[in-house]
């Protein structure tokens, strides 16, 4: 399936060959690690296996930034 | 399917260092109360100081303001337009929308009528532009808040922000550095204090505050910040904390407890006196920003 996502202000479509998936397999996706990133599955912050189908409207949240180093 | 640990309801979020499973509302109750107990147990600042609150537009910096703001202090926010193009322009425009949403005052300066906009500067100074950007906004985040009866800037560095820095520092073993590395740096030398009471939360935890507060910030990065080290640093110390939850937060947090007070009792201290041109404190004669103003004057008259 074909998943719609919101991500850091762009829409990115991303490609699975699975109909169902699990909000961690969208994190892996974008390459991105729990321990900074997580998902907002219809308005509501989900866990990692959380179930994600195309229906759902998705945005992801990388938590990480940088440039801040002194 | 995670419980809340206080109502039972379905948990929104779960912290593995806490080993805690939170609904929204609790959660929310959760971050408040870890700010409130960091400005207590670092002596940060009382509810009757008046506290300047550096924001960006980011989700660190109006997390901190509408933390501090639900917690019944007075914070105002001071923003600094850096004229980076789209991304300055995006991050104003939120801070604003933000300041009246929570019906607290917005400061603004723009660089560009202060000196010029960082792309600018960037193309006559060799140093990356982090480093240039950081050391204006410190600044005329201290000249501002002195010209205008402020007594505490607040800033939103967090604990990924603090332990890259801590991991940096040790890895070159920057002394000078380390020794300044406290959640508070004191008011002395013409300059005022600074505190940073999101020094525990993590740069996820304070997003999802942001997510679940509903606070518009801006999700795109600094088109500067491409390729900076901390990232790098980040990163490696998130692998380290999927393998062992609180691992991030156990080397900052040992480090002021045992490391800190031992490099206090070093001697060495730089000297600090009133920059010849604008009277704020600097190591040389000429303040580094005084300095850069010079310079670009320089350029600009030969050019």
């Amino acid at each position: 399936m074909d998943l719609k996502v919101k991500y850091r202000g762009q829409e990115k479509i991303l490609n699975f060959d699975k109909d169902k998936v699990k909000a961690k397999d969208v994190l892996k996706a974008l390459g991105l690690s729990k321990d900074f990133a997580f998902v907002v599955k219809n308005g509501e912050i989900v866990d990692e296996n959380e179930t994600i189908t195309q229906n759902d409207e998705v945005r992801v949240i990388n938590a990480i930034s940088g440039g801040k180093i002194s | 399917m995670r419980k809340c640990f206080k109502c039972s309801q379905k948990a929104q979020v779960y912290l593995p260092q806490h080993r805690l499973s939170l609904c929204k509302d609790h959660y929310l109750e959760w971050f408040d109360n870890r700010v409130e107990k960091t400005i207590k147990e670092f002596k940060m600042f009382k509810k009757e100081d008046k506290i300047l609150v550096a924001v960006s537009g980011g989700k660190d910096s109006l997390s901190l303001w509408k933390a501090l703001t639900n917690l019944g202090y007075q914070a105002d926010g001071f923003y600094i337009n850096l004229g980076i193009g789209e991304y300055s322009e995006t991050s104003e425009k939120l801070t604003t929308k933000f300041s009246e949403k929570i019906g607290r005052p917005l400061y603004k300066i723009s660089l560009k009528q202060e000196i010029m906009p960082i792309p600018e500067i960037k193309k006559h100074d060799s140093r990356p532009a982090c480093s240039v950007c950081g050391m204006v906004k410190r600044y005329y985040m201290n000249k501002f808040a002195k010209d205008n009866g402020y007594k505490i800037i607040a800033t939103g560095h967090n604990l990924d922000d603090e332990a890259a820095v801590l991991f940096s520092n040790t890895l070159n073993w920057s002394i000078k550095y380390l020794k300044r590395q406290y959640p508070v740096l004191p008011e002395e030398d013409g300059f005022i204090r600074k505190v940073k009471p999101l020094c525990k939360i993590s740069e996820k935890e304070s997003a999802m505050y942001a997510v679940l507060s509903g606070i518009e910030y801006i999700e795109e990065e600094c088109p500067f910040s491409e390729g900076a080290t901390s990232i790098d640093y980040k990163v490696f110390l998130s692998q380290l904390e999927e393998k062992s939850p609180g691992t991030k937060l156990r080397f900052y947090s040992e480090f002021l407890r045992k490391m800190y007070p031992i490099l206090q009792k070093s001697e060495e201290k730089p000297v600090l006196k009133p920059c010849k041109i604008c009277g704020e404190p600097s190591i040389n004669e000429i303040c580094s920003v005084c300095n850069l103003k010079l310079k670009l004057k320089k350029q600009e008259e030969r050019v």
